[in-house]
């Protein structure tokens, strides 16, 4: 197991205090977590890409950014309506 | 010495998040919250792309990582701002102006 697996694994247990925010906390509030939950896990991605040596792992990251924006903004939009 | 490197630049970079999740998590509102969010965006995966180039040098993996970390650079902020407005909006209501101000 190489630093960037520890790195990696590091990163996926730090979702477990966002989760309990998205769960117990205001709507706007547990967009804020998802949101910093993405680019956790993009980064995570990276980290466990480089960690197993896969160049095909590379690929998850790029979308899992993309897809971090496009989700927070629909999902802004919606609350935005919320009240 | 450039695994030491490395080993310095990645841990640096997942103790800024680990901070950014803290503070996330420690903030009492919304607004609070964001500053935190944003932040994760910015150290952290600059930190943790740095690791990266060092230990691979120009290769695939690395220009997938710099178009990883420059789409989160680049989109947070509009999605912070975006984020933002929505709480505000869902607080106070839609921002504009009162009954007063509006022209006859």
């Amino acid at each position: 197991m190489n630093a960037f697996l520890i790195a990696g694994t590091v990163l996926i247990a730090a979702f477990v205090p966002l989760l309990a925010l998205c769960a117990l906390a205001r709507e706007i509030d547990g967009l804020v977590a998802l949101e910093l939950g993405g680019t956790l896990a993009t980064l995570a991605f990276i980290c466990l890409g480089e960690g197993f040596q896969q160049p095909s792992y590379f690929d998850v990251p790029v979308i899992c950014a993309v897809a971090t924006a496009i989700s927070g903004f629909v999902y802004a939009r919606f609350l935005g309506k919320l009240r | 010495m450039s695994d030491a490197v490395v080993f310095t630049l990645l841990g640096a970079g997942v103790a800024a998040e680990l901070l950014c999740v803290l503070g996330v998590v420690v903030m009492r509102n919304a607004y609070d919250r964001l500053h935190y969010s944003a932040a994760a965006t910015t150290v952290g995966p600059l930190l943790i792309l740095a690791a990266v180039l060092i230990r691979e040098g120009m290769t695939s993996q690395s220009l997938e990582t710099i178009a990883a970390v420059a789409l989160l650079f680049v989109s947070t902020p509009m999605l912070v701002h975006a984020t933002a407005r929505a709480a505000r909006r869902s607080d106070f209501g839609r921002p504009g102006p009162t009954r007063e101000e509006k022209p006859e």
